[in-house]
């Protein structure tokens, strides 16, 4: 939109007061995100980098603050003159519920709207255990989460990370249940949190999430192309371009664990040949049949051998153990290198708790992908192992809700309103869940089901 | 129903990790020479003196620096105050510590002062809570604590036969964001939601140890009828009864860490009826040897965990022996008959 457009685009009204008008919607757009990302910090950076006049910018700074949105009580350091005023996003404007649901464990936590985690809690769950279970397990550790916090803000945002690829529309926001377990189908789970929490949800696979928590809180460089690989029973991939997340035409890019590899005159998923459970099972029987002396201690002390124990015989140089490690390494990093020739990534990051606690599957995967690749894909790649652990799927599902949130489209919906909780599209989409919710289907009596996607339609649901 | 007595980790780290047990950070002989031979400085920052928990983990810190050679360059003992902390730890980064073992006595407010000492390039090694957002081998070196999701367990376990049907049940739990007490708090909840859907549980936070008492009062005031309590720790558990003596009303207590005085109260059937013990001795001996190995340049798990013992009136004595290392009070004796 040219200068002058924005001007006459303008709202007349008393300086110091909220704009009403969507004609405002653009800049206010523009001006909240210059600041929320840190591209701007001053109003002179804000006019030179959005390219406003000086009364917009002071017209929209004025709005923005009235909503609460920015901050502008803190000075800058002078450079000859006066100090500058500093404008500050107000990350505390709002607030972000995140989960992560894993096939052995559940986290939770709380971000402000910068998606930096307020408080975090994982524990040991069941996913194959009934749906009712872990949504009402689910819902109380947010109730919970929100109590201790003793946060008066809304909560704008819910992240839920699943581990199974999820097709969600393009654009809108969901106000029905994707598919994503066997066990789950029929659960009216997004429709049970939108209307609890009154807010939004995003669902994301697991290992999307992991990347882009690896990406906002990693040793990645946020404008990275990253390939981001979890190892354990499932090997899966998340793909990163630009400092964004790309997710495939359904939602399922990065399912790499179905690729058949070949190891000892055998041929199979990669997953099955090279995952955790593989791992754990070539330690057993390397301490059943003496080949480990490590391993063999922690048997006969009555001990369980898992694929960690096995990545920690390996680290303390265990000849068997590192074996195991470095021959799963190998295999991972054939299809690794395959991928890296094609995607060209700034980085690689591995993660998953072998992974992560092992050095000589990550050396195994480095020394196979460099001896793989052309030479221009590997002249400055950086190929580590994560250090987040399960946070990375909070981070990355806190930073999937912000990104979401702010989003050009959707943060003109809104930003007049000062909270996304008043966008149209998410008032239309209370109002189908709040239905959905009481007309269940007679076969699924312990939660609500959704309604059919023609229903949805037919009352002009934007999913 | 899962026993919570089975001495397992019952919880996740605070980043969803699994935990490492105790075991597995051994120092062999050639590790304590090669300790001996470096010489090695390392400095405690804790929350206060002031507990039987802090005085037996200072116990098994201290025997095994000692045994290792290592010498403790200073304790400081922050009285639960985040600023003293932050000052010590600001100070130890410019002072030649190889290592500190700390417990953060916060979240947000102490995560910088920690990250500061790590970034000097110390040895961290955390006791009981991890900030949000520091991670291992970045930020801190290792977490050494008790299973504290474990403790919140088995406080429920142990309260549960003498709560009558149907009845309210409190939990006083701590104000500040502190991981080991979260952990105990979803715990007991959870438990009690999974295996007594009949009691309502009901949480009250206090902001310092000198509230606890109003705290309690004010509980029982909501609710005449409560049917039992589980407060996060053993000196607040004695405020809290403390308080319910001074209005004479019998409700059974739980609570987290076998301190003397609790101990007494247990084995002289007052209030307490069951407590679900840390091992602090032990835990501040895995501490040191974290330490000790990091510094050695060997690896060493990111979380490593202690699991809770469940103490009852009936196993007092034993119980105290194998938490404490020593024989448990003589007035715990007394009124358990002398038993030993």
């Amino acid at each position: 939109m040219s200068r002058a457009a924005e001007t006459n685009g303008s709202v007349r009204g008393t300086k110091g007061r909220p704009r009403n008008s969507d004609g405002a919607a653009p800049s206010l757009t523009k001006i909240l995100n210059l600041v929320r990302t840190g591209q701007a910090t001053t109003r002179q950076e804000i006019e030179r980098t959005s390219e406003l006049g000086r009364a917009i910018v002071t017209d929209r700074l004025t709005t923005l603050t009235a909503l609460d949105l920015v901050d502008e009580s803190e000075l800058g350091v002078a450079t000859g003159g006066r100090a500058p005023r500093l404008v500050r996003f107000n990350a505390n404007a709002g607030l972000v519920l995140v989960a992560t649901l894993d096939q052995t464990a559940l986290g939770v936590a709380l971000s402000d709207l910068s998606g930096k985690l307020l408080t975090e809690h994982h524990e040991a769950l069941d996913l194959n255990a009934p749906a009712e279970d872990t949504m009402s397990r689910l819902e109380s550790l947010f109730e919970w989460i929100l109590e201790k916090s003793a946060r008066t803000q809304k909560v704008w945002g819910i992240g839920i990370s699943v581990p199974a690829p999820v097709q969600t529309p393009s654009g809108g926001l969901l106000s029905t249940s994707p598919p994503i377990l066997p066990a789950w189908d029929g659960t009216a789970y997004v429709e049970r949190l939108i209307q609890t929490f009154k807010a939004p949800v995003w669902l994301r696979s697991s290992v999307g999430t992991m990347a882009m928590g690896e990406l906002h809180d990693g040793e990645v460089p946020p404008d990275s192309t990253m390939l981001f690989v979890k190892i354990g029973k499932r090997i899966g991939a998340g793909l990163v371009v630009d400092g964004k997340l790309y997710r495939g035409a359904q939602g399922a890019a990065g399912l790499i664990g179905q690729l058949p590899v070949a190891s000892d005159g055998l041929t199979g998923p990669l997953e099955l040949l090279a995952g955790s459970d593989t791992i754990a099972q070539a330690g057993r029987s390397a301490a059943k049949e003496g080949e480990s002396p490590y391993l063999a201690e922690i048997l006969a002390r009555g001990g369980e051998i898992t694929s960690i124990d096995v990545g920690q015989a390996a680290q303390a140089g265990d000849v068997t153990a590192m074996e195991v490690m470095s021959r799963s390494g190998r295999l991972i990093g054939h299809v690794v290198a395959a991928l890296a020739n094609m995607l060209n990534p700034s980085h690689i990051v591995l993660s998953g708790s072998v992974a992560q606690t092992n050095d000589i599957l990550l050396a195994a995967v480095r020394e196979v992908v460099y001896g793989e690749s052309h030479p221009l894909v590997t002249r400055d790649l950086r190929i580590t192992a994560s250090r987040l652990g399960s946070s990375a799927g909070l981070i990355g599902g806190a930073a999937v809700v912000v990104d979401a949130l702010f989003a050009t489209e959707f943060l003109r919906s809104w930003i007049t309103k000062g909270s996304p909780l008043g966008a149209p599209k998410f008032e239309k989409v209370i109002e189908v869940t709040r239905a959905a919710l009481a007309h269940p289907e007679a076969d699924t009596p312990d939660i609500p089901s959704p309604p059919r996607k023609t229903d949805l339609r037919s009352k002009g649901n934007d999913a | 129903m899962t026993s919570a007595s089975d001495k397992t980790v019952s919880g996740l780290g605070p980043h969803g990790e699994r935990a490492a047990a105790p075991s597995r950070i051994t120092l062999l002989d050639h590790d304590i020479a090669a300790a001996r031979e470096s010489g090695f400085s390392v400095a405690i920052v804790i929350h206060t003196l002031h507990s039987d928990w802090s005085q037996q983990s200072m116990a098994g810190i201290v025997k095994t620096l000692d045994q290792c050679g290592a010498t403790v360059s200073e304790v400081v003992n922050c009285e639960f105050d985040a600023d003293a902390q932050i000052a010590a730890l600001d100070r130890l980064s410019g002072e030649p510590v190889d290592a500190v073992v700390s417990i953060p006595v916060g979240n947000a407010a102490v995560a910088e002062a920690h990250r500061r000492v790590a970034k000097a390039g110390k040895r961290l090694i955390l006791l009981d809570n991890v900030p949000t957002g520091m991670l291992p081998g970045r930020d801190y070196t290792s977490l050494v604590s008790a299973d504290n999701f474990g403790l919140g367990l088995i406080g429920a376990e142990l309260l549960s036969p003498h709560v009558p049907e149907n009845r309210q049940v409190g939990i006083l739990t701590y104000g500040v964001d502190f991981f080991a007490t979260n952990e105990r708090e979803i715990a007991f909840a959870r438990w009690i939601k999974a295996n007594r859907p009949d009691l309502t549980v009901h949480t009250r936070r206090f902001a310092s140890l000198e509230t606890t008492g109003q705290t309690t009062e004010s509980l029982i005031e909501e609710f005449p009828e409560l049917g039992g309590l589980f407060v996060v720790w053993d000196i607040p558990a004695m405020e809290a009864i403390r308080a319910l003596d001074c209005r004479g009303v019998y409700v059974p207590v739980t609570t987290v860490d076998l301190g003397r005085e609790v101990a007494i109260d247990l084995a002289g059937e007052g209030r307490t009826v069951g407590i679900a013990a840390q091992q602090p001795h032990a835990q501040g001996v895995a501490a040191v040897k974290t330490a000790i190995l990091s510094l050695l340049g060997l690896p060493v798990p990111g979380w490593t965990a202690l699991p809770g013992v469940p103490v009852t009136a009936s196993n007092i004595v034993e119980s105290y022996q194998a938490v404490w290392s020593t024989d448990a009070p003589a007035e715990v004796l007394k009124l358990k008959g002398g038993s030993s």
